[in-house]
């Protein structure tokens, strides 16, 4: 896409995200070219939809189309995807037998969908060696999850020895489909975390205390510019996380925002104060849409960790973005 | 030139010239040994080519992107052959003689910085001027044969080795602030300046004390025009917080690698080491946009705080996890190599302080690119 085609697409979606969520924004993102625009010039079209998903608090299937592009399985509207319970990035499936044990979560359409991709490890092996299978929704177990952020409409998915087609996949299929995941998971953590910044920046100037607006004193606007910063660090790890391609940059770029993400709620809740506490505020909803988005494709925590020690038994540093 | 062939191929003369360009006894903290050594990996490199491109050819250099510049810098300091915070200084210096010496004076002074045949020094904060720049009162007063200066400076880096300084002074009137202030190239051999190293807790005494009196500088020695030197000073200062940055990070990054090496096994935890790693990461992808910024002409400004932010907290993450998981060489080692660790340890202390203070970084964050107003 040129600026002027990228503009555009990011108008429409943008007005998407406003005004439609669920199926009805997945709908809606398909009328824009979606779907093209993902096949043709993915960095704009996922950093455009899922930003400004982000930031409007919406919710759609976008990841599923993400995620089954990554595999090689685009173009199957029937298709939605199980992706890994909450903090996990291994496959949510186990080979057993002739079918798969499912373990895993669906984003909010899955139960509209006729058949399911399910990414299988061979046992209680990590990311390697696994395989890609459809199976049939219907013999898949379903719960709507509310939780946290019952607005997310995330499902959670099992099943025991379902019935499985495997679909032909690269060995590194399902660690490029993460990378993937994570990236677009990524950029809807930086879209609240700007939604929640820009809150929390009216606030401080609209409201008067002490014969002055709040974003006067120092330690107000010294906790909104650290917010400011955090985002700005996660929006550069994710450009790096483009530029780069590779498995480790995408989740170093989930862990950064999901970090990110934190530190922006932590500062915007306490900056909102009382009215930041209520429900009769936005905060809210992004505050609990940061804490589950992170867990999604490997919370900043866990990949945090995996990396470090990762690093610890190297002993030594890979070369990163190169000038 | 293009940054791929100019890589390969100064890779290649590194390594070919490691044997010279090593410091011969390892990197020690000794300041002397340190500078004596910048200076020779300088006009190593410049007599060979290198350190030219990404200059001006009207100051000596070869033309060509600044990434060139950044590249040279980040292979010298991630190979441990120079200091970086050293090192960098022509980063932030050369810049201003460029945009605002007159022509003649920075196509004689640029080369002997960039060759290693001088060093020059930076005279901005004094003892009442620190965070608040434009209260400084160091006077120029105009005579028929140039300026006058008298006053002081103070966290002066390296002025003991000058032999040039870019001297911020106030020529309006004390009330005059920003409006009221003119930049300077200063002699530093000039009668009537002396100077005192400050001894400082990591044991590299790098900062001084300056103290001018009734010295004097010829008005072609003026850095844009009189009342302009708040507009260097804030040229300037983004300069201190891209390619020098680059290179910091660079090297910082280097000597994480260094810390995993070199720690006792199950010190470090896990959690710890992926953070700082992850913190040098997203320092480097936001240092890596404000190079291609820079390379494209763009002019550099508030945003580059964000850059000074990032770097700094990674540095001090990284110096704590050095503290911890090096903490019996750091403590009781009086080796040298105990020795630099903890130097650095304790000079990481100062990354929140030197260069803009963390405070005033996050002021100018919300100021300027936040636009919360004024601050009272």
């Amino acid at each position: 896409m040129d600026a002027a085609e990228r503009e555009l697409f990011a108008t429409g979606i943008g007005h998407a995200t406003v005004q439609h969520t669920g199926a009805a924004l997945d709908a809606a993102f398909d009328d824009l070219g979606w779907r093209d625009a993902l096949a043709d010039d993915p960095r704009a079209a996922v950093s455009t939809v899922f930003e400004l998903q982000g930031g409007a608090g919406c919710t759609s299937s976008a990841l599923d189309v993400v995620v089954l592009a990554a595999l090689g399985l685009d173009g199957a509207p029937d298709i939605g995807v199980v992706l890994p319970p909450p903090g996990r990035t291994g496959p949510p499936g186990t080979v057993a037998g002739e079918g798969v044990d499912v373990g895993g979560l669906g984003t909010v359409c899955f139960p509209d969908r006729d058949r399911a991709v399910v990414a299988a490890g061979a046992g209680e092996a990590g990311d390697d060696g696994c395989v890609v299978a459809v199976v049939a929704r219907a013999d898949l177990e379903q719960r709507t999850v509310r939780g946290l952020d019952p607005c997310l409409g995330l499902v959670e998915v099992t099943g025991a020895h379902v019935p499985a087609t495997p679909r032909p996949a690269s060995a590194d299929a399902w660690a490029v489909a993460v990378a993937a995941g994570q990236r677009a998971l990524g950029h809807e953590l930086v879209g609240a975390s700007r939604t929640m910044l820009e809150l929390a920046r009216e606030h401080a100037l609209e409201r008067v205390q002490f014969g002055r607006p709040i974003a006067s004193f120092q330690a107000v606007r010294h906790r909104l510019a650290e917010a400011y910063v955090a985002i700005e660090a996660a929006d550069a790890a994710l450009g790096a996380a483009w530029d780069d391609g590779t498995p480790l940059a995408a989740a170093v770029a989930k862990a950064v925002a999901g970090r990110s993400a934190r530190t922006v709620s932590r500062h915007c809740q306490q900056v909102l104060a009382g009215i930041g506490f209520t429900t009769e505020h936005a905060l809210h909803g992004h505050v609990r849409r940061a804490i589950v988005l992170d867990r999604l494709l490997g919370d900043a925590r866990s990949l945090t960790r995996r990396m470090g020690a990762d690093l610890l038994e190297r002993r030594s540093l890979p070369s990163i973005l190169p000038l | 030139m293009d940054l791929p062939d100019f890589r390969a191929a100064v890779d290649r003369w590194i390594d070919a010239n490691a044997a010279e360009l090593t410091p011969e006894h390892g990197r020690t903290t000794s300041l002397d040994e340190q500078m004596a050594h910048l200076s020779l990996v300088k006009r190593r490199t410049y007599d060979a080519g290198w350190m030219r491109w990404g200059w001006p050819e009207r100051v000596g250099g070869l033309g060509g992107s600044s990434l060139l510049r950044a590249y040279l810098g980040e292979a010298l300091t991630a190979r441990d052959l120079v200091e970086p915070g050293i090192y960098s200084m022509t980063e932030v210096l050369a810049p201003t003689m460029i945009d605002y010496a007159p022509p003649d004076l920075a196509a004689e002074m640029v080369p002997r910085l960039l060759r290693g045949d001088e060093t020059w020094c930076q005279g901005f904060s004094e003892p009442g001027t620190g965070s608040n720049l434009a209260s400084l009162q160091c006077r120029a007063t105009r005579t028929d044969d140039g300026w006058r200066v008298t006053g002081q400076k103070v966290w002066t880096s390296l002025a003991q080795f000058a032999q040039r300084c870019v001297l911020l002074t106030r020529t309006g009137t004390p009330e005059s602030a920003h409006r009221g202030i003119t930049a300077l190239f200063v002699d530093m051999d000039t009668p009537g300046i002396s100077v005192r190293p400050i001894e400082t807790m990591h044991g590299a005494d790098e900062f001084c004390e300056v103290f001018l009196d009734d010295v004097a500088v010829p008005f072609d020695r003026t850095l844009g025009d009189e009342g302009q030197g708040w507009a260097v000073a804030m040229d300037l200062l983004p300069f201190e917080r891209s390619t020098a940055l680059w290179h910091r990070g660079a090297y910082l990054y280097r000597r994480l690698e260094r810390l995993l090496d070199a720690a006792p096994d199950e010190v470090l935890t896990p959690t710890e080491v992926g953070e700082v790693f992850q913190q040098l990461f997203a320092f480097r992808a936001r240092s890596l946009g404000t190079q291609h910024r820079l390379a494209a002409g763009e002019r550099l400004g508030a945003e580059t705080s964000v850059d000074k932010i990032l770097l700094a907290t990674a540095e001090q993450a990284l110096y704590d996890l050095v503290g911890d998981g090096l903490s019996d060489d750091v403590v009781l080692g009086d080796d040298p190599v105990s020795a630099r660790w903890r130097s650095e340890v304790l000079y990481a202390r100062a990354a929140t302080i030197y260069g803009g203070s963390a405070e005033i970084q996050r002021n100018i964050v919300a100021r300027r690119l936040l636009d919360l107003g004024a601050d009272r």
